[in-house]
């Protein structure tokens, strides 16, 4: 079995601070990582490949040179080869163009069984990705997936739903989005991710694709994030310090004086 | 030329709310429900006969589009085909959007409706709105709610998940159905093997009170030390991701945040929570944030209306206490 795990490189959202004064969002210099939601889908494939003798893991990120760290982080939690789309930016709200990247370059490699995202990536929280990639690539969709259990020429999954666990049947290849309960990811150590020789990195251009940033700039540019103001509520921050019993009597009166008790 | 928005949703409650997004967009605006029949069911709302659908949009549509689905199960890629259908065939020509609300099932049928109709797609829209030039505008929240950004949209037709509001019933009488025939999936079908029910005891989006748990509580069988203060404030129990997905100390229908539930409570009572963005997403609904935290660099003191610092082992029980609740 082949798959194919498509995984973007984020900047760490826990990190990500809104610049009142610039009145921006402040993504310089901060650390990057594997977009949380698509280490469950790589955790979800290397634990597929380790309950069978015959499955390989190929992982995806579109971008460049600032992804090449990233991309070794993610073939070091158990993947075969790292392909990297230099050139094929991403852009968090424009999720229809990410999957015409990525659906092209899946068509490029070698047939795979299994394409697996995350539910949603980290940065965009779109959830629009897996659908149209599966859209382009014409076939079955499968999400949000809490369990897998690949046969032959079939997977059978469990969706979460909200209201009902849906178990279904859907014929391979397929794509595959997991729902990030399905599992905790392992971290690869420092050694691990050194140990990734170059020669498991591919990297693809958009010209071997048969893609050109002009023309996907021209076929589906369309969406663009054009101002932005904080996000945060603003709250009172009131401190409240003693022993626990002064604290509960002072918080209390707090809240019956907001009328909230 | 007035705009043609197609909306479509799995209930009633979402139906209404993409039907009144619609309308705010522009005064002038066709709105056209799409309702999917046949499978034993029928899809916005499922379940539902499609003069429920009319009867649920009322006067907020101009017209309900009925499609035959067939027999197959309806998901989302059968959605998307009628969908596709819908915006494309209008008086005026092609639609100029398509409305959706979350759900797993509208994500699968906006992002394929989306390739096919070589459509815009923006996802989380609160409000969607034109700019002076005509272009759609979608305010949402970006960042995981780091930001609140405002995307223009350059292009028609755009396809708009639209974040789930409560709306109020729909006045009027009931849209005019009219047929549309068939339509069916163009990629192979997924087939449903069963269904398990997922037991609801949780209103977290509704409750007035809602006490939630973090990373900060040392083991599972300390979820009574919070269910204790839930109990003595008569609250609903909620908790942040670690607790539900990676300890699964709670069960998922009790995440507050991002990708669980957002809460509209007049308080809700922090305890042990760090507050990452993505929580803090999920709470900008509460009237009063009160927090319990021993950390005072964590980002929910900065986030919160009373901050108590200290040990929640030893304020929870103090709280309770002082409430006249069983410690």
């Amino acid at each position: 079995m082949r798959i194919i795990v498509c995984a973007k490189h984020v900047a760490d959202s826990t990190e990500v601070r809104y610049d009142e004064e610039k009145r921006e969002i402040e993504l310089r210099g901060l650390p990057t990582k594997i977009s949380d939601y698509e280490r469950n889908a790589l955790e979800a494939a290397v634990v597929l490949k380790e309950a069978a003798d015959d499955v390989e893991i190929d992982v995806l990120m579109v971008g460049g040179e600032p992804q090449l760290k990233t991309l070794k982080e993610a073939v070091a939690m158990g993947a075969d080869t790292g392909y990297l789309v230099e050139g094929g930016w991403e852009d968090p709200f424009d999720p229809v163009r990410t999957a015409r990247v990525l659906a092209r370059a899946v068509e490029e490699l070698e047939p795979a069984d299994l394409i697996m995202c995350g539910l949603v990536s980290e940065d965009g929280y779109n959830g629009l990705t897996p659908a149209a990639l599966a859209e382009l690539l014409e076939l079955p969709l499968v999400a949000p997936a809490v369990q897998l259990s690949p046969a032959d020429d079939s997977l059978e999954a469990v969706l979460d739903l909200g209201d009902v666990l849906r178990t279904v049947r859907a014929p391979l290849p397929c794509v595959v989005a997991v729902d990030s309960s399905m599992n905790v990811p392992r971290l690869p150590t420092v050694l691990q991710v050194m140990k990734v020789k170059s020669d498991r990195i591919v990297k693809l251009g958009l010209s071997d694709l048969g893609l050109s940033a002009a023309a996907l700039q021209e076929s589906v540019a369309g969406v663009g994030l054009s101002e932005t103001a904080s996000g945060a509520v603003q709250r009172k921050g009131t401190v409240i310090e003693g022993t626990p019993e002064e604290c509960a009597a002072a918080l209390l009166a707090g809240l019956r004086d907001e009328g909230v008790l | 030329m007035a705009m043609r928005i197609v909306v479509s949703a799995a209930g009633a409650d979402d139906l209404r709310r993409a039907a009144e997004a619609a309308r705010g967009v522009t005064g002038d605006v066709r709105v056209e429900a799409v309702a999917l029949s046949g499978g034993g069911a029928v899809l916005a709302p499922r379940a539902a006969d499609v003069a429920d659908v009319a009867a649920a949009v009322g006067g907020l549509a101009d017209a309900v589009l009925e499609y035959e689905a067939g027999d197959g199960p309806l998901g989302g890629d059968v959605w998307a085909a009628a969908l596709v259908a819908a915006a494309g065939q209008g008086a005026d020509g092609s639609a100029d959007a398509v409305f959706l609300v979350d759900s797993p099932e509208a994500r699968e049928a906006a992002g394929r409706a989306a390739v096919t109709l070589d459509a815009a797609a923006a996802s989380m829209c609160d409000v969607v709105g034109l700019d002076a030039d005509g272009r759609l505008t979608a305010e949402r929240a970006v960042y995981g709610g780091v930001a609140n950004g405002k995307l223009v949209i350059d292009k028609r037709p755009a396809v708009c998940l639209l974040t789930a509001a409560k709306v109020e019933a729909a006045g009027g009488a009931p849209a005019p159905v009219e047929q549309r025939g068939p339509v069916e999936a163009t990629t192979p079908a997924v087939e449903v093997v069963g269904d398990e029910p997922v037991e609801k005891t949780v209103d977290l989006a509704g409750a007035r009170i809602v006490v939630s748990v973090g990373r900060g509580l040392a083991a599972a069988d300390d979820v009574a030390v919070v269910e204790s203060l839930r109990a003595a404030l008569g609250a609903e129990l909620g908790c942040s991701r670690p607790i539900a997905e990676d300890f699964k100390w709670l069960p998922k229908e009790r995440l507050v945040g991002l990708t669980g539930t957002s809460v509209t409570a007049d308080l809700y009572v922090a305890v042990g929570i760090s507050g990452q963005v993505q929580h803090l997403t999920g709470i900008k609904g509460a009237r009063i944030v009160a927090a319990i935290n021993n950390d005072p660099r964590a980002p929910i003191v900065r986030n919160a209306d009373y901050v108590v610092q200290g040990d929640l082992y030893k304020v929870v029980p103090a709280l309770v206490a002082a409430l006249g609740g069983d410690v």
